[in-house]
């Protein structure tokens, strides 16, 4: 398959990117890992006329502590993401989606900017991201916001990006004391899979053993974005944790998941699948925050 | 328009005038005629495609070839040593993981990497490094058992 003509644009700063991008006057998409847009350009679904390449832009490809902030660039690939200490040591549940995206050969060209914007309701990232309170950064030729991720995905392929808008930056919080999360994807096969479900969860607590003082279920593959169980949230807040509770939040989120029928699964067993997700994904996230604590005391 | 690309492949630099829509495994097929890395999917999928770009596998259906100006390649053509057959590519042939053969470049170039990194792996990093890589034809087991038997000292 030959990927349709366009005109190629190769910026060297993020500043250079924005002023191309307000510029141009025809139909633009912006190239980063290039692991959807190739693919999909081959197959006739998307034909720009112009291509913004943001492989030369060295200021997207950083990841850096600031303050008590962790800064990942947009362009900073999923291989790498994987190799930030930070993120082994506190990101648990992103770690592990990073690790479940694609194949190693994808995920050493997919950005985590990407992975975003395309907003893919299967997508790997968004929801440890979103469990995690990630906030994004965007960038225009003439100014910057910042918002939160989860107001960001809108629907399937769909965003609040505003054109000559670029993802620049995701920016997470370090996570509290005593806290952990998780993220299981279950799938047909283990490598170069969609997810049929997966669940993100986070959650802190108020001590050592409890109670849970803040947490964060997120549902991804069960409706057109990945989708908070507030009803689960709920039950597990004020509790201690333990199986029976993990357990409860797994029926509730299943209550809050909006899965279908396709080809892949049904959406019965869609939601089955979000109970069991949701227990594993909080146990997960249990073990992470005896683990943190642990390497603390050590 | 075309645009020129300065790239070293396999030690050897080349400079080239490309079309940006060129992707860089038509690029090495057709322009410079490197033939040993296959394209089968076109599409990210099957790794017949997978080179070494800048010291890590990709599938180079999915890399255009204006985006590695300036980098280095490894193909299934560099891994020769001046020996003759690569110790792996050796391991290959006797374990009986090459039928089509199809698959193989891709699958060598992954597994050289990961054998890179890691000396002595394990059989479920092997699978996961080659996870990206897909085998019609021998169900993977005379692939990993290929892999886990180059002898590490050997490896240049």
């Amino acid at each position: 398959m030959l990927l349709p003509k366009f005109e190629f644009h190769e910026p060297e700063t993020l500043k250079e990117a924005a002023a191309i991008l307000s510029g141009i006057g025809e139909p633009t998409s912006i190239l980063a890992g290039g692991t959807d847009l190739l693919v999909n350009m081959k197959k006739g679904k998307a034909s720009p006329r112009h291509l913004v390449s943001l492989g030369r832009v060295r200021e997207l490809k950083k990841t850096a502590r600031d303050g008590e902030s962790l800064r990942i660039g947009a362009c900073v690939t999923v291989a790498e993401l994987r190799e930030e200490r930070e993120i082994k040591d506190d990101f648990d549940g992103l770690f592990r989606g990073a690790g479940l995206l694609g194949s190693p050969l994808i995920r050493n060209l997919a950005t985590v900017g990407g992975n975003i914007v395309t907003a893919r309701p299967a997508a790997d990232l968004p929801p440890p991201l979103i469990a995690y309170g990630a906030t994004i950064e965007l960038v225009k030729d003439n100014g910057e916001r910042i918002l939160s991720l989860e107001d960001f995905i809108k629907g399937p392929g769909e965003t609040s990006i505003e054109p000559g808008e670029i993802l620049s930056g995701i920016i997470l919080r370090e996570p509290p004391l005593y806290s952990g999360g998780g993220y299981v994807k279950l799938g047909m096969r283990k490598a170069l899979e969609i997810s049929l479900v997966n669940v993100a969860t986070f959650f802190a607590l108020d001590g050592p053993s409890g109670p849970i003082q803040k947490a964060r279920v997120v549902l991804g593959s069960v409706g057109p974005t990945p989708i908070r169980s507030l009803r689960a949230e709920e039950i597990l807040t004020g509790e201690r944790p333990d199986e029976a509770l993990f357990e409860k939040a797994g029926e509730a989120a299943a209550n809050d998941a909006k899965p279908i029928d396709d080809f892949r699964a049904s959406a019965e067993y869609r939601s089955e699948m979000v109970k069991l997700l949701t227990r594993k994904a909080l146990k997960q996230a249990y073990e992470e925050a005896k683990l943190r604590e642990w390497r603390r005391w050590k | 328009m075309k645009t020129m690309i300065n790239l070293t492949v396999n030690g050897t630099k080349h400079e080239a005038a490309v079309e940006p829509n060129r992707t860089l495994v038509d690029f090495l097929r057709y322009d410079l005629e490197l033939t040993g890395t296959k394209k089968g999917c076109d599409m990210g999928e099957c790794g017949s495609c997978t080179v070494i770009l800048n010291g890590k596998p990709v599938n180079s259906c999915l890399v255009l070839a204006v985006q590695a100006n300036g980098s280095e390649i490894m193909t299934i053509e560099g891994l020769k040593t001046a020996e003759g057959l690569h110790p792996l590519q050796k391991a290959f042939v006797e374990k009986g993981a090459i039928q089509c053969g199809f698959c193989s470049p891709g699958m060598i170039l992954a597994a050289n990497n990961l054998l890179q990194k890691t000396p002595t792996p394990t059989e479920e990093e092997i699978r996961t490094a080659l996870s990206g890589n897909l085998c019609r034809c021998t169900g993977y087991q005379k692939i990993i058992e290929a892999v886990m038997s180059v002898d590490k000292q050997d490896i240049p």
